[in-house]
C-alpha cells in the first residue's frame, strides 16, 4: 500500500500533446477513478503510471519514491486489463503464479499464495483450467487474482468491467468495492462509465483533452461540477441545460422560464449573475430537481411550480421520466410513477433550484462558484 | 437476414427433391473432373516410372504398365548419371536436406522474432522498417544473383552449403517476417504489458507466452519455406559447388544426361523422388496445421 503523486505530467507524441500537465495526488489506501470520454488521455496516464509509456515531462512518485524512469517491473504495480490479458497457454494457476515465478519466489510459497488468492476470489475450482475454458466473469476474477498474488503497492484497473454483460458488471462492481474495503489497497481505476465512477470511487478525476477537469469526491462532482463538461458527463440521465435569460426582479437577478406561462426562478447565488442581467446563460438542473408538486416542499425558498407540456414519458419502475420542453430546450424530469402525466397534456411540475448551477453559454465556465 | 430465413426454411420444410439430387451429382462430377485434371500429370509420371523403356517407346502414354518394373527407381536413386558422375540422385537428395533444414529453421526463427518486435515492441520507425522488409518479397530471384555472388565471395562461403543456407535465409526472412507479423497483430498488446508488469523480459515473454500460441503460423511458415527452398532451382544452380548441388539441380542434370536412348522411366522416378519430401510435409504437417488452427485459443 502506498500513496501516489502525479506531478505535472506531460506526454507528447511529436506535435500532439496527449497529457497537458496532470497533477493528482492520492493517499495510501485511496480508490481513485479516472473517468472521461475516449481519447481524453486516461489510458495514456494509466500506462505512464505503470511505466509502459514514458512521460515527456513531470514526475511520478509511488510511496514517496520517484519512479518516473523506473522500469515497469520494478515499480511494484499490478494491473488488470480490459481484455484481461490472461496468458492463453497457461492454466489459471500458472497465470496467477507467473509474476511470482518471475520474481524468483520459491515454489512452496507460490503455491500458498495461489491458494490464498483463489480462496479470496472463489476460483479454487478453476485452477487447472485454461483461460479459453472460462466464462467472462471467471476470466475477470482470474485477472484480479493475478494482480492480487504479488501484493503490490499499487493496483491499476484499466476498464476491467467493460467486457462483461450488464448484470455481471454490477455484481463485479460490488465485489471490487468489497475487496477494496477488505484489503485497503491503493487503486487507480480507469473507466468511461460514470456510474462505475460514482459508485466505486473515493475520489474521481474527470478528464478531457489531456487535462483534469475536476478532482473531487463523487458527491462534490455530482453537486458541484466545475464546468459544463463535468456537469454533462456525470449523472444519468444527464443534467438538464436550459438556456435562460437573466432578468432582474426587485434588484435580484432571476431566471426566466417560459413554458405555456412565464415564471422567474430564484437562484441560490444571485449575486454571481449580476453581470449577466439581460443576457442568456445555461441553467443546469438535475432531473430529480424537477418533480411532481410535493406538498411538503411547498413554500420553501427556491421552489417554483409551473405548467409544462408532456412530450413523452418513460416509466422506469421506481420513477417515471417525463420529457418536456422549456425555453425551447428538451428537459428530463423525474416524477413519481403515480403522478398522472399523459403525452400531450399540460401538467404542473415543481422546479427546485436550490442546487441549480449556472454556466456561461459560450465557454461552459461555471458562473456561480 | 432474409437469406438465412429462406435457407433454413428449405432445410426444414422440404424433402430432397429430384432437382437437388441432380445438382449433387453435377457437383461431384465437376469435383472429380477437376481432381482428375490435377492428378493426371502425377499419374502419368507414376505409371511411366513403372514401365520399361521398350514399353514407353510404343507411345501408349496413359495405358497401365504391362508388368511392373521397379529398377528405374533404384537406378534413379543410386546409379543414374548426372553429368559426369554416376551415383544417382541420392547424394544430392542429402545435400538438399542439409540446405533445407537449417535454412528453414533459421529463417523461421528470425521471422518470428522480427514479427514479435514489429507487432508487439513497436519502436520509432518500426512501421517503415516493416514496409522496407516487405519490399523484399517482391524482388525477383534473378535480380539478386550477381550481388549475392559477390557477397558470398566476400564472406568466403561461395559454392558451399552454408552459402546456400545464407542465401535462402536472407531471401526467406522477408516472407517469414510478414507471416509472423500479421499473425502477431491479432495478439492483444495487453498480453505483453501484463507480462512486463509481472517482471518478464523480452525473450522470456517471447519464449513463455508468445511462442506457445504460435503453432499455426509456425506450421504455415515451415510448409512455405520448406517447399520454397526444396523446390528452388535458380539459387541452387547459381551458388552451389559440384558436390553441394541440391536435388533439383541434380534432377535437371540427370534428365539432360543421356547415353543413347532417353530413359523416361528413370527421369520420372527421379522427379517423383525429388518431389516426395514436399509432398510428405503437406500430408504430415497439414494435419497439424488444422489442429493448430483450432487449438490456437489466442482469442480469449
Amino acid at each position: 500500500m502506498a500513496n501516489l503523486v502525479i506531478d505535472n505530467v506531460k506526454k507528447r507524441y511529436g506535435e500532439t500533446e496527449i497529457l497537458k500537465g496532470i497533477n493528482i495526488s492520492i493517499k495510501a489506501g485511496e480508490f481513485l477513478i479516472l473517468v472521461g470520454p475516449s481519447g481524453c488521455g486516461k489510458s495514456t496516464l494509466m500506462n505512464s503510471i505503470a511505466g509502459l509509456e514514458d512521460v515527456t515531462e513531470g514526475r511520478i512518485l509511488i510511496a514517496d519514491k520517484d519512479v518516473t524512469y523506473t522500469s515497469p517491473k520494478d515499480r511494484d504495480i499490478a494491473m488488470v486489463f480490459q481484455s484481461y490479458a490472461l496468458y492463453p497457454n497457461m492454466t489459471v494457476e500458472q497465470n496467477i503464479s507467473f509474476g511470482l515465478e518471475m520474481r524468483k519466489v520459491p515454489k512452496e510459497e507460490r503455491d500458498v499464495e495461489v491458494q490464498r488468492v483463489a480462496e479470496l476470489l472463489q476460483i479454487s475450482h478453476l485452477l487447472d483450467r485454461k483461460p479459453a475454458q472460462l466464462s467472462g466473469g471467471q476470466r475477470q476474477r482470474v485477472a484480479m487474482g493475478r494482480a492480487l498474488a504479488r501484493r503490490p503497492q499499487l493496483y491499476l484497473f484499466d476498464e476491467p468491467l467493460s467486457n462483461l454483460d450488464a448484470k455481471l458488471r454490477v455484481e463485479m462492481r460490488t465485489e471490487i468495492k468489497k475487496l477494496h474495503k477488505k484489503l485497503g489497497t491503493t487503486i487507480v481505476y480507469v473507466t468511461h462509465d460514470q456510474i462505475e465512477a460514482m459508485t466505486l470511487a473515493d475520489r474521481i478525476a474527470v478528464m478531457k483533452d489531456g487535462q483534469v477537469q475536476q478532482l473531487g469526491t463523487p458527491q462534490e462532482i455530482y453537486d458541484n461540477p466545475a464546468n459544463l463538461f463535468v456537469a454533462g458527463f456525470m449523472g444519468s440521465p444527464a443534467m438538464n441545460f436550459i438556456p435562460t435569460k437573466v432578468v432582474e426582479q426587485g434588484g435580484v437577478p432571476m431566471l426566466e422560464l417560459a413554458t405555456s406561462t412565464t415564471v422567474a426562478l430564484p437562484f441560490p447565488k444571485p449575486e454571481s449573475l449580476k453581470d449577466y442581467v439581460g443576457k442568456t446563460i445555461l441553467l443546469g438542473l438535475r432531473p430529480e430537481m424537477i418533480t411532481e408538486p410535493q406538498p411538503h416542499k411547498e413554500g420553501q425558498p427556491f421552489v417554483t411550480t409551473t405548467d409544462v407540456e408532456v412530450e413523452v414519458t418513460e416509466p422506469m419502475g421506481a420513477d417515471t421520466m417525463i420529457l418536456t420542453r422549456v425555453n425551447d430546450a428538451e428537459i428530463n424530469c423525474r416524477s413519481n410513477p403515480m403522478y398522472p402525466a399523459d403525452a400531450g397534456s399540460i401538467i404542473k411540475m415543481m422546479f427546485d433550484t436550490s442546487k441549480a448551477v449556472a454556466f456561461d453559454k459560450e465557454s461552459g465556465r461555471r458562473l456561480d462558484l | 437476414m432474409s437469406n438465412l430465413n429462406s435457407t433454413s426454411k428449405n432445410a426444414v420444410g422440404r424433402k430432397t427433391s429430384g432437382l437437388d439430387k441432380l445438382l449433387r451429382v453435377a457437383l461431384y462430377t465437376v469435383l472429380i473432373v477437376v481432381a482428375a485434371f490435377y492428378l493426371m500429370p502425377f499419374i502419368v509420371m507414376l505409371i511411366t516410372s513403372l514401365k520399361d523403356v521398350e514399353e514407353i517407346r510404343t507411345g501408349t502414354l496413359l495405358s497401365l504398365p504391362a508388368s511392373l518394373h521397379f529398377d528405374s527407381w533404384s537406378k534413379a536413386w543410386s546409379s543414374a548419371c548426372t553429368g559426369s558422375s554416376c551415383g544417382g540422385i541420392s547424394p544430392y537428395f542429402m545435400n538438399s536436406f542439409q540446405i533445407v533444414l537449417p535454412a528453414v529453421a533459421i529463417s523461421t526463427l528470425v521471422g518470428a522474432i522480427n514479427g514479435y518486435v514489429i507487432s508487439l515492441w513497436k519502436f520509432r520507425g518500426s512501421d517503415f522498417f516493416f514496409a522496407a522488409m516487405l519490399v523484399g518479397c517482391f524482388i525477383p530471384f534473378q535480380v539478386i544473383l550477381l550481388p549475392m555472388a559477390q557477397t558470398l565471395g566476400w564472406l568466403g562461403i561461395a559454392n558451399t552449403t552454408s552459402g546456400l543456407v545464407f542465401v535462402h535465409v536472407v531471401y526467406g526472412v522477408a516472407f517469414t517476417t510478414l507471416f509472423f507479423r500479421n499473425f502477431y497483430q491479432s495478439i492483444p498488446g495487453e498480453l505483453v504489458k501484463a507480462a512486463r508488469l509481472d517482471g518478464a523480459g523480452f525473450f522470456t515473454i517471447f519464449y513463455r507466452i508468445i511462442l506457445p500460441v504460435s503453432t499455426p503460423i509456425i506450421v504455415v511458415t515451415v510448409i512455405w519455406q520448406f517447399t520454397q527452398i526444396w523446390n528452388d532451382f535458380l539459387f541452387g544452380v547459381a551458388f552451389s559447388g559440384f558436390d553441394t548441388q541440391p536435388v533439383t539441380v541434380a534432377l535437371n542434370n540427370l534428365v539432360n544426361t543421356s547415353f543413347g536412348g532417353k530413359e523416361y522411366n528413370v527421369d520420372m522416378a527421379a522427379a517423383i523422388i525429388a518431389a516426395l519430401p514436399t509432398l510428405a510435409v503437406y500430408v504430415f504437417a497439414g494435419k497439424y496445421f488444422v489442429r493448430g488452427l483450432t487449438a490456437g485459443a489466442v482469442k480469449g
